[in-house]
């Protein structure tokens, strides 16, 4: 996918998000008119009304803009030999990897208790993030678990998940 | 005069004294860090802020804003990889200096730049957001919205590559502020039948989730998957030349760092504008009146001394809108909106007839976090080149952690912490994308202020579509804003 054939189906897909508020988010979940002061409704239809309007606006200049590149041939699909990928390309597995421990870990601080939770989540992560000795991984993890945990319990008195 | 000595006494009570220089010292070794800055810090410490007094709250998140603004040049001159934007300008001749074995002078004149720059700006603040609050005061509804559309068309036409994504990026965290409940009917509004987004979405979840965890990730990834890491020079000469700035150099220099200074200030004080452009057009300036503009690039301590400067003015007179209309100049004084509404206190020109002891701790604060920034940068040199060579692998993991344990820290509640992941996957996608997370979160931040002033435009003028010609002000400023869409628009086109 080009450049801006990704550009214009996120235009695209902002512009339909922007309907389905508008048409059904919007009605469902905001409270009927009162009768005093204004409707609750009217900011957040002027808001998504003002992003619908301008997605609409920037799929249409970049399907106009598509159509010249494609018609002056500019418009590059792959990379070529020696390209390194941008910055922006999406790495959707790297950040999965990262997410789903992130997501397990407050029901395995719950199942686990703190401690042993909050020291495998750690060791996870530092695996991931490329750590690949041992010794390093129990220090760390065995440590920032200390520090948070006694922070957390002596230091402000939080209850703990 | 008994308000404003209270206020200063206040700042000088010790624990808030020992706040403010806990606060400098985590925001130099925060900004030290490559990919840590100041905001993400800020977002990250705005949970402990719960557990101290406000005066003592803000007094560290200031020094913890001041510190990052110096530490992001240590990183700049020794690895060439500044961790935030604004500074670049001063690793084009840190970084030169550092290889010629000069790092140490080179930090030392970013850290006088840096003070000297801080210091001018919060005097001018001092001076000016007492007189500009009371002519806010006279401002009503129909210029509070009018200023706070013009205000977040050039937040988000300038801080953005494209005026069209910064505006929906706005509108969206517009929208995201909404969630809750409704200002003047108190009912609940798009809370898609969850109880717990009825108090609405808290500032935390989002400023963590949005400038901290995701630009973690997005770091990891450019790490792991495009490459692009470098070695820290860590070799010091132990020539006293290379080492110390002496007092000659520092005022062969003065003129530049005032210059640069004033232009920090003024660029600070514009919302939207930031510290990058400061930084670099203080740096364009200097250049063009040096009497050797051909050292600049190859280590010309001129240009560290006026990059440091505008930059670190910006950080102070960033303050001056916040204070004075109650509209944030950059995203770590956003955050400090959080922070001041946590403690009960909303920005914005009231404050001054509210608050006016704090305003003036505030203030006092402010000029201890700029002694504490010399003292500590100055005796805590070495130490803090020494956290450039942290090794990420380490750090992320660490970082990662606290972002998840921060955003359960502000309501003990683990639904935050879904949040913030939620924000953390829209920030890494607007981040690809190029819509701007910075614009969307001073959108959320406006939002309460924006539809107060809205709803009560719409009531008071009994739906009168002629309201804002009736106000000159409030017109002026919404042709302002009509003003900068078509150019900003009209210049797009022209590039495409």
């Amino acid at each position: 996918m080009t450049e801006k054939t990704r550009e214009n189906a996120v235009s695209g897909g902002i512009a339909l998000g922007s309907l389905l508020f508008l048409l059904w988010v919007i009605p469902t979940f905001t409270p009927a008119y009162p009768g005093y002061g204004v409707s609750s409704a009217l900011l957040p239809n002027a808001v998504v009304g003002v992003i619908l309007a301008l997605s609409v606006l920037q799929l249409v200049v970049g399907l106009v803009s598509q159509h010249k590149a494609k018609s002056s041939n500019t418009d590059k699909d792959t990379l070529e030999d020696g390209e390194t990928p941008s910055g922006d390309q999406i790495y959707l597995w790297h950040f999965a990897s990262f997410m789903i421990p992130c997501i397990l870990l407050f029901p395995a601080l719950i199942f686990l208790t703190f401690i042993p939770g909050a020291f495998l989540f750690l060791a996870l992560i530092q695996y991931l993030c490329g750590q690949r000795n041992i010794r390093t991984l129990v220090i760390v993890s065995a440590c920032t678990t200390a520090v948070i945990y006694l922070a957390m319990v002596y230091g402000l008195g939080v209850p703990l998940p | 005069m008994e308000i404003i000595i209270a206020g200063f006494i206040d700042s000088l009570a010790p624990f808030n004294l020992m706040f403010v220089a806990v606060g400098v010292t985590f925001g130099m070794i925060a900004g030290a860090i490559p990919g840590v800055n100041g905001p993400m810090a800020i977002a990250l410490c705005v949970p402990l802020s719960y557990y101290m007094s406000p005066m003592t709250a803000i007094g560290f998140l200031v020094g913890l804003n001041k510190g990052a603004f110096y530490g992001g040049s240590i990183s700049g001159c020794l690895l060439n990889a500044p961790g935030t934007p604004e500074a670049a300008a001063t690793s084009w001749d840190g970084y030169p200096m550092a290889k010629k074995g000069q790092g140490e002078k080179a930090l030392r004149m970013a850290l006088y730049g840096s003070v000297s720059g801080d210091v001018f700006a919060t005097f001018v603040l001092i001076l000016v957001a007492g007189p500009l609050a009371s002519i806010a005061l006279y401002m009503g509804p129909p210029e509070i919205f009018a200023l706070i559309c013009l205000a977040m068309t050039i937040i988000a036409g300038l801080g953005t590559s494209s005026l069209a994504k910064g505006l929906m990026a706005a509108a969206l965290g517009i929208l995201v502020g909404t969630i809750g409940m409704e200002p003047v009917s108190a009912l609940p509004r798009l809370t898609f039948g969850l109880y717990q987004l009825e108090r609405g979405i808290a500032l935390i979840p989002i400023g963590i989730g949005m400038l901290a965890f995701s630009e973690i990730i997005l770091q990891l990834e450019r790490r792991l998957h495009v490459g692009g890491d470098c070695d820290a020079t860590l070799k010091f000469s132990d020539k006293p030349e290379d080492r110390f700035v002496t007092k000659k150099e520092y005022f062969q220099n003065f003129k530049t760092i005032l210059r640069s200074a004033i232009y920090g200030t003024a660029v600070g004080a514009m919302p939207g504008l930031g510290a990058p452009v400061a930084s670099f057009f203080a740096y364009d300036q200097a250049k063009k009146s040096s009497k050797n503009p051909e050292k600049f690039g190859k280590g010309a301590i001129e240009g560290i001394a006026a990059a440091e400067s505008a930059n670190s003015a910006v950080c102070a007179s960033a303050l001056i809108p916040l204070f004075t209309l109650g509209i944030p100049g950059n995203v770590a004084a956003a955050l400090l909106i959080g922070a001041f509404v946590i403690h009960g206190m909303i920005p914005g020109p009231l404050m001054f007839e509210q608050n006016a002891q704090f305003i003036y701790s505030i203030y006092g604060s402010l000029i201890m976090a700029s002694l504490f920034l010399l003292v500590i940068g100055k005796f805590g040199l070495k130490a803090s080149c020494k956290v450039v060579s942290a090794p990420r692998v380490i750090l992320y993991p660490i970082i990662i952690f606290t972002c998840l344990m921060g955003s359960y820290l502000g309501a003990y509640n683990v639904f935050d912490v879904t949040l913030m992941l939620f924000f953390a996957f829209l920030a890494y996608f607007m981040n690809k994308w190029g819509y701007s997370h910075i614009c969307f979160i001073i959108g959320f931040i406006l939002t309460p202020i924006w539809e107060t002033a809205l709803q009560q435009v719409i009531i008071a003028s009994q739906l009168d579509p002629i309201m804002f010609f009736k106000r000159p002000v409030a017109m002026i400023l919404m042709a302002l804003t009509l003003f900068v869409v078509t150019k900003t628009t009209l210049a797009s086109f022209k590039k495409t």
